[in-house]
């Protein structure tokens, strides 16, 4: 009936207008930041995702900036996470089939992951055919690369090892020097609590942040070996006596309330740990050395004056490991994924060639106060405003007898998930030294 | 009022048989799309959870291994215990105090004007922008109780187990209690005056009253709103996931959170549909057994005795 | 039933003198009720006050001054921080994507339910309890199912993909609301339209839709909001800040500005904004649209 159709028109238009309406939204005006919907869409670019944060963020955009100038027909769009979020959405997007073209990344486990479920370029034969870009690198950093033998990703970026702040005012404020070893920092912490400053700052939701100090003191006091076994899958590898002995310290620091109060629920993605640490509410942070860059920005002239100090984790008295040993990122890894187009990856791979750590992103590096992994940096870092502190970070990472690699990124995602777990709940003093053993016992090797 | 008597007797002109037909076809729609995204994906759950996939690559087939894993979990108990805690906790505080101040709303027209603009605003705000503002509120640091210098509020309410959990329930509460209040203020409304008046002539007093004669005519709300609560506490996430992402350690990681973390973060997409599947069952167990606590069909007259 | 069908039309003016009768009858205000609802009031107010002044300071001021003391010189900064942030993109995307589920999931919710109350089969009555099930599923069991269908489709990262599962879990509370009062429609009007020779389909046009319009708009509320506050089909199933909608622009924005508490909490103010004007101009139908289905 004529009446029925019109109606029935009625109904078709309204529902369509409606999907209409979100159709055009699916392709509709893009942000800022410029992603044309995941993957690299348009011809002749690729897409290229990263984290934010400063100095690490500018540098990043000023180098793709720079490769979009040198190369107007084929284009990188860039994409922004946090930390966080950025290393779930990463997964669902590769999941998805929808990863970016460039992928920045971690390496190690991480990669393993990508690599065993076919999503990341080989890139063997390229290096062995682009010998000069492999060459200026330092050699170190191919180690989080390499899985089984190829190399999947390109290092870049910057070596980042782990480092313990301090907070100089406050240590004046008690006359105390900064620690020595660990005895020492369990002394001086009822001493500045005394004083209303907290011992440490710390950015304990984002859980690897309280995983650095395992890292350290694992190596302090058991050497190396003790995560290496962890890592090459032997039994029961976290029951080792040099592992509980650590697990029990780090429960003595914060049942001696050496952290901030609240530690558990700061996390270090809105730099909240660091802003403790620079208005003078805390007396010390181990962290990132990227985080000098942002603390140099956003601390007023908490860092130009000279008011933070550093240093490598003191030894533990009575341990084995070396002092000189480091922990942190040996570099950062840009892959190229497997799904992306031939044309895509071929820009890729000239940004790699061209781009990545070019003098000029160098300098920024350096003039952030951090130390590019290309050999020869040291040239750079006379009379730099960072002077001291980038000859410290240079000295720590090329004299470190070991450079171990963050333990969430050198394992599996499944394995890492669970190290994290039992990481924030040791934390909370809800499970002993023993039964965190027990747990992470269990997914050895997976 | 018309209520649904045999229709038959009374059609004239077509059939209900030819009306049927004509009128089979209009709910296709709707069932297409809830087949299609609501029913299909329910049995994909199940579905999935008898595969091995970490959301990256393949899906292999890995009969009842995602299931062992799964059970054998610690993390498994320990999420359903936070979520009955949420959930049990959350109906404690919302409901007599939903109902309380629902009975005030019914009786005090001129107050009800000016409260009912105000009250109800966090209706209104997207569980992410409550998680996101009492993130900051009950910073210890920087909050509003510190603030305020008053220790009590500023302790460490999302870095400590017990104090997080208490939290959530707070702010769950502060959520939902407009909403509950104002489902019940509706029933209460709906009483007829008779009754009270009766029980006035029979000399009972307002506290009698209130136990003889408004909460048993609230029954089926009771069982209405308190299914609302139980169901929907199944389902928070993304207050929790905002406000502590399931910590301090896991103090707050009900079971959707568990799934979420479980497949997008530890890559584990089987067990993680293991815990959807439990979720699931639950969800249903709950509904069914408060329904039969609540004694049968709601669309008994709730005027007996009136 | 109907009841409160009519309670929603009739004017307040009729049910007050019966009220203010049975309040004095009952004799003696309600000391406890009233003190819940007080003090409720300043637990509900209190936070939302401190929101609001503390987006309207400084961050340097708000370290500095008493929480809950309004801003001495108030400041927009924040708000055009968080604007300039692309908040006028999410929020594109939340209205796109609001209006986009609810307009098919009312429209056909309506059409099912006309169909479960007008028709008698077993068909029929097998989509009702299909639907009525669908209440008792948690939305976020079958999100990973949603996932992988999604990426099939190859919807994945687009306003469509948070669409379209909307739509169908809207649809069951909606069948649910909008049969109970399309039942309450009397049987005779039906039939005279019948007796006139008109087809189902006119009927449902022109009798049962201006009827149901009421709760037609309830449920368009109700869902509307539900749709409108959502984060977790966002957060699965899109990566790009292009197609963010307003709940997850608030999560992210939280997450870079963390310590900067006033700029995070004007975020919040003016996420909610869109709904507290809605709310001030239409706050009957928000709320009756609220406990939709729960009064019967």
């Amino acid at each position: 009936m004529s009446t029925s159709r019109r109606d029935f028109l009625r109904i078709a238009l309204a529902a369509g207008a409606g999907v209409g309406l979100s159709a055009c939204g699916s392709s509709g005006p893009e942000s800022s930041s410029g992603a044309g919907g995941g993957a690299g869409s348009a011809k002749g670019s690729a897409s290229y995702w990263y984290l934010t944060g400063e100095p690490g963020e500018g540098i990043r955009t000023n180098t793709v900036d720079r490769f979009n100038k040198a190369n107007p027909k084929t284009q990188i769009e860039a994409t922004t996470f946090q930390n966080d979020a950025y290393k779930t959405k990463i997964k669902t997007a590769i999941g998805a089939g929808q990863a970016p073209t460039i992928i920045w990344g971690w390496g190690g486990g991480g990669l393993k992951s990508y690599v065993d479920a076919s999503q990341v370029e080989d890139l063997t034969d390229w290096f062995a055919q682009n010998s000069a870009v492999k060459d200026r690198l330092f050699p170190s950093s191919f180690g989080a690369a390499t899985i089984g033998g190829k190399i999947y990703a390109m290092p870049a970026e910057t070596v980042q090892p782990i480092v313990l702040y301090y907070n100089k005012t406050n240590f004046e404020k008690i006359g105390a020097e900064p620690p020595q070893s660990w005895g020492d920092i369990m002394d001086l912490v009822p001493k500045f609590n005394a004083e209303g400053i907290a011992p440490f700052s710390l950015g304990g939701q984002s859980r690897w942040t309280n995983m650095m100090w395992l890292e350290f003191l694992f190596d302090r006091i058991g050497g190396t070996e003790v995560f290496q076994a962890v890592f090459d899958g032997e039994k029961d590898a976290w029951s080792n006596p040099a592992s509980i002995q650590a697990l029990t310290e780090m429960q003595k620091l914060i049942e001696a309330d050496g952290f901030i109060k609240g530690f558990s629920s700061i996390t270090a993605d809105s730099n909240a740990d660091q802003a403790l640490l620079f208005t003078g509410k805390a007396a010390m942070m181990l962290h990132g050395s990227w985080t000098y860059g942002s603390m140099a920005t956003e601390g007023g002239d908490f860092v130009s004056s000279g008011n933070l100090g550093y240093m490598n984790f003191p030894p533990v008295e009575g341990g084995t490991g070396d002092p000189s040993d480091t922990v942190g990122n040996p570099g950062q890894y840009l892959s190229i994924s497997a799904k992306a187009s031939d044309a895509e990856k071929e820009i890729a791979k000239k940004f790699f060639a061209e781009s990545v750590l070019s003098d000029a992103e160098n300098k920024e590096w350096v003039g952030a106060g951090a130390i590019p992994i290309v050999n020869g940096t040291d040239s750079l870092l006379t009379g730099s405003k960072d002077e001291d502190w980038l000859k410290f970070v240079y000295a720590t990472a090329s004299g470190a007898n070991v450079f171990a690699q963050s333990w969430d990124q050198a394992l599996s995602p499944t394995a890492a998930e669970v190290l994290l777990d039992n990481i924030a709940k040791l934390f909370q003093l809800s499970i002993s030294p023993q039964q965190y053993a027990d747990n992470m016992n269990e997914v050895i090797g997976t | 009022m018309t209520t649904g008597a045999p229709t038959t007797l009374l059609t004239v002109g077509h059939s209900r048989a030819g009306r049927t037909g004509a009128v089979t076809w209009m709910a296709l729609p709707a069932l297409v799309f809830f087949i299609a995204f609501g029913v299909i994906p329910l049995l994909g759950v199940l579905a999935l959870s008898f595969t091995r996939w970490d959301g990256i690559g393949e899906i292999n087939p890995a009969g009842l291994d995602s299931w062992r894993v799964e059970l054998n979990d610690p993390g498994l108990p320990h999420a359903l215990k936070v979520t009955f805690e949420v959930m049990i906790l959350s109906w404690v505080v919302q409901t007599p105090l939903s109902i309380l101040i629902g009975v005030f709303l019914a009786s005090h027209e001129r107050y009800r004007a000016v409260l009912a603009v105000l009250y109800f605003i966090p209706l209104l705000l997207s569980s992410a922008a409550i998680a996101v503002a009492y993130k900051a509120l009950l910073d210890p640091n920087f909050g509003l109780g510190a603030g305020l210098h008053i220790g009590f509020l500023s302790q460490d309410w999302l870095g400590k187990d017990k104090l997080a959990l208490g939290a959530v329930v707070f702010i769950v509460s502060w959520q939902f209690i407009p909403f509950h209040s104002l489902i019940y203020q509706g029933a209460v409304r709906q009483i007829p005056r008779s009754m009270y008046e009766a029980a006035e002539i029979d000399g009972a007093g307002r506290v009698r009253q209130f136990w003889s004669i408004t909460l048993p005519q609230l029954k089926y709300t009771i069982v209405a709103s308190s299914t609302l609560m139980v169901v929907g506490s199944l389902t928070f996430f993304d207050l929790i996931f905002v406000l502590t992402a399931g910590g301090p350690g896991d103090a707050t990681r009900v079971l959707a959170l568990d799934m979420y973390k479980t497949g997008f973060q530890a890559n584990l997409m089987g067990p993680a549909s293991v815990i959807a599947v439990i979720l699931v069952l639950v969800g249903l167990g709950l509904a069914l057994l408060l329904r039969r606590i609540g004694g049968g069909g709601a669309s008994d007259s709730q005027l007996e005795g009136a | 039933m109907t009841t409160t069908a009519t309670s929603v039309d009739k004017p307040a003016a009729v049910r007050r003198p019966k009220n203010s009768r049975r309040q004095r009858r009952r004799g003696g205000p309600n000391w406890l009720g009233g003190l819940a609802g007080w003090i409720w009031l300043v637990i509900v107010m209190v936070p939302i006050y401190w929101i609001v002044i503390t987006s309207f300071k400084t961050q340097a001021n708000y370290y500095a001054m008493n929480p809950l003391k309004p801003p001495t010189s108030p400041t927009i900064d924040n708000y055009q921080l968080v604007i300039q942030s692309d908040f006028a993109q999410y929020f594109i995307n939340s209205v796109l994507v609001t209006a986009g589920a609810i307009i098919p999931a009312v429209l056909l919710s309506f059409l099912a339910a006309f169909a479960i109350v007008r028709g008698n089969n077993w068909f029929l009555t097998g989509v009702n309890g299909v639907f009525l099930m669908g209440l008792a599923i948690p939305l976020q069991a079958t999100i990973i199912p949603v996932y992988l269908i999604i990426i099939k489709l190859q919807l994945y990262d687009s306003l469509l993909a948070i669409i379209l599962p909307s739509i169908a879990f809207a649809i069951p509370l909606s069948v649910l609301v909008l049969t109970n009062f399309i039942r309450d429609v009397p049987k005779e009007l039906f039939e005279s339209m019948r007796v006139d020779g008109a087809s189902e389909w006119a009927t449902l046009w022109n009798l049962a839709f201006p009827l149901t319009r009421p709760a037609l708009v309830t449920v368009s509320i109700y869902n509307g909001l539900a749709v409108w506050n959502g984060f977790l089909l966002p957060l699965i199933l899109t990566q790009s800040p292009g197609r963010r909608t307003l709940p997850l622009a608030l999560w992210t924005f939280q997450g870079q500005y963390g310590v900067n508490v006033p700029a995070v909490l004007a975020s919040v103010v003016l996420t909610t904004l869109p709904i507290l004007i809605l709310y001030a101009v239409g706050r009957r139908q928000l709320l009756s649209g609220l406990t939709a289905g729960f009064s019967k």
